[in-house]
């Protein structure tokens, strides 16, 4: 997995999608790699208090030796996508037509979401980063992402940008190139969504198939015959059926990988590095 | 009058189990309740009796005094473009490629449907209590600043950059290659893009009055209301709930409680094992160790944020029926659920 160029982390709200990014980020930049961090919706706050590093900005800053992150602004990244990728001049993307664009991509289909996924597409393309790991966007909003270039295809017959949204699409296409990871727990809702979100994906063929994460999993604990009293035995049955109730969400989450629940971590930048360890090998 | 409790929190805490456990409650106290939700499990939405999909009010098969309705973002702005526009320009609203798209797209979009709704049900009277599972959209924050940020979007921000700061009338559109916004736009996005989505918004712009003084009035609903703000002892719930106890009061009021769900026993976090197999004892090590951490963090937020704490213990097993909803309220430990309850 890390050996591709770009990887996409998606999962539903609370299941740990930064902490993943940021784990495979860190991973990378143990092994030596040039690696870009970029937290693709919301303020970034999740992958930065996971890298713990102060709040991201837009321009790339290093947070450790070997690891950069930002934190995409949708009205800069409109700006600067006008400029380096849509031929505008810079005089004119920062007038009052850059704001009225950003304004315009609050109502227009897909221009937020193509202006999103072209900076972590274009930064995936740039020489100084080996790889490039995004805290993307939750598996309600995958889709939009994900089909923002064909969107823009079939609403745009002609223009700059629609040059443009091509080599996008076969980027993402790409499974050497491009891995989308999809994180779950072992929980009802989470599983319902992950399964709709790669049905979804099965049928549009438009990436790769998706590595399945399962987080948070326990692993199983031998009951003795006579379980003791007070807490050691609360504890213990506690575990179990949480076990067994996991065992079952498993059954049809079906994932390529399980990562352990961490017990007693206090700090994100605790859960990021213990899950690098984990993820090294994938 | 209709009192309102608004359950808020990041994805994944069990808000919408919170909700319907303080329904369940409040209906057995003899209230008229009804809880609003967005995108419930279905175990959340069979115990509530939603079998089918239904945006308006349902009474329970088995629970008398309890309703539920769940909120349709998309059959709720088609019902505030058809309140607010004419008739014909409604229509067009509505069939206007870009509706739903914006609808879909606007950020607080979900959130004000939400707002819409649950107002809605406020105004009708018919019960005494509508509880609201708000959406998960920034931690429900957005639920609150929503009405504000749509009159914005209606408001005409957006047009007069389009326009020049002028209202036109259609004709503008025929004399657009005047304007240097325009031809650019024409140049990145292909001819005709920004020319529908213009369209688009001056037809939204006709509903301007209309929506303007209906958010007033949510906002207006929303402050009378009592907030509680759900979270779980990880990183990602604690930040939604420390960003509601900063900027909830300057929207509406400060929220009343937070309620940590899957709270684990403190005394596993002291329990000092002895005469037991290895394997158990380090079960309760690694359990106490979670334990530990939940203790230390619970009491870092009542200290700094000066509120409330209710406590819902960890169930192997999440509530599927009515009877272990309401149990959810009474082995709550800490701040009294039931007072969130106007008997």
């Amino acid at each position: 997995m890390l050996e591709r160029r770009l990887i996409v982390v998606s999962g539903k709200g609370g299941v740990g999608k930064s902490a993943l990014a940021g784990a495979l980020a860190l991973a990378g930049a143990r092994q030596g790699k040039r690696v870009l961090a970029i937290s693709m919706v919301g303020d970034g706050g999740g992958l930065a208090t996971h890298l713990g590093a102060p709040p991201l900005e837009f321009e790339a800053r290093e947070v450790r030796p070997g690891l950069s992150a930002l934190n995409i602004d949708r009205s800069k990244a409109l700006i600067e996508y006008l400029i380096l990728q849509a031929g505008v001049p810079a005089f004119a993307a920062f007038s009052p037509i850059a704001r009225t664009f950003d304004s315009l991509a609050s109502a227009a289909p897909a221009i937020r979401e193509i202006v999103t996924i072209g900076k972590v597409l274009w930064e995936a393309k740039q020489d100084r980063w080996d790889l490039v790991v995004a805290d993307g966007p939750p598996t309600g909003q995958i889709g939009s992402f994900l089909t923002a270039p064909t969107t823009i295809m079939d609403l745009i017959p002609t223009g700059r940008l629609r040059q443009h949204v091509s080599w996008m699409s076969s980027h993402l296409s790409d499974p050497e190139r491009f891995g989308l990871v999809l994180v779950s727990l072992a929980e009802e809702l989470p599983v319902a969504e992950t399964v709709e979100t790669l049905a979804w994906l099965e049928s549009m063929d438009i990436v790769p198939p998706p590595l399945v994460v399962a987080n948070r999993i326990l692993s199983e604990l031998p009951l003795p015959a006579r379980i003791p009293a007070g807490p050691i035995g609360d504890a213990a049955r506690h575990h179990t059926s949480l076990f067994e109730e996991q065992a079952r969400r498993l059954e049809r989450l079906d994932p390529d990988r399980t990562l352990p629940f961490q017990f007693g971590l206090f700090t994100p930048p605790e859960v990021a590095a213990h899950l690098a360890d984990e993820v090294a090998a994938w | 009058m209709t009192e309102a409790v608004l359950v808020t929190g990041g994805g994944g805490v069990g808000k919408t189990t919170v909700s319907a456990a303080l329904a369940v409650t409040a209906a057995r106290a003899g209230l008229r309740t009804l809880v609003i939700t967005v995108d419930p499990a279905k175990r959340l939405a069979d115990a509530l009796g939603l079998d089918a999909l239904g945006s308006e009010p349902h009474p329970h098969p088995d629970e008398a005094n309890l309703w539920a309705a769940m909120v349709d973002s998309s059959a709720s702005w088609q019902g505030l473009a058809r309140r607010h526009a004419d008739p014909a320009v409604a229509e067009r609203l509505v069939e206007n490629r870009f509706f739903s798209a914006a609808t879909g797209h606007f950020p607080a979009s979900q959130s004000y449907a939400a707002a819409e709704e649950a107002a809605r049900f406020l105004d009708a009277g018919a019960w005494e209590l509508v509880i609201v599972d708000t959406p998960p959209a920034a931690g429900g924050l957005e639920f609150f600043t929503a009405p504000a940020a749509m009159t914005d979007l209606i408001g005409g921000r957006l047009l007069r950059l389009v326009t020049g700061g002028w209202l036109p009338g259609r004709n503008f559109l025929f004399d657009r290659t005047a304007r240097p916004v325009l031809r650019i736009a024409d140049h990145v996005l292909g001819a005709g893009l920004l020319e529908d989505v213009a369209k688009f918004l001056m037809d939204m712009r006709t509903t301007y009055d209309g929506v303007a003084r209906r958010s007033r009035e949510i906002e207006a609903h929303l402050k009378r209301a009592a907030t509680v703000v759900v979270t779980t002892a990880d990183p990602a719930p604690i930040r939604e709930a420390v960003r509601m106890f900063r900027g909830l009061p300057e929207v509406a009021g400060r929220p009343v409680a937070v309620i940590f769900n899957r709270t684990l026993p403190a005394e596993w976090a002291l329990a000092k094992p002895t005469n037991s197999t290895p394997l158990l004892r380090d079960n309760l090590a690694r359990w106490g160790a979670e334990a530990a951490r939940q203790v230390d963090l619970r009491e870092e937020f009542a200290s700094r944020y000066r509120t409330q704490l209710a406590e819902i213990p960890w169930l192997p097993k999440s509530p599927t029926d009515l009877d272990s909803l309401a149990a959810l309220v009474d082995v709550a430990e800490g701040f009294d659920l039931r007072s969130l309850i106007p008997v």
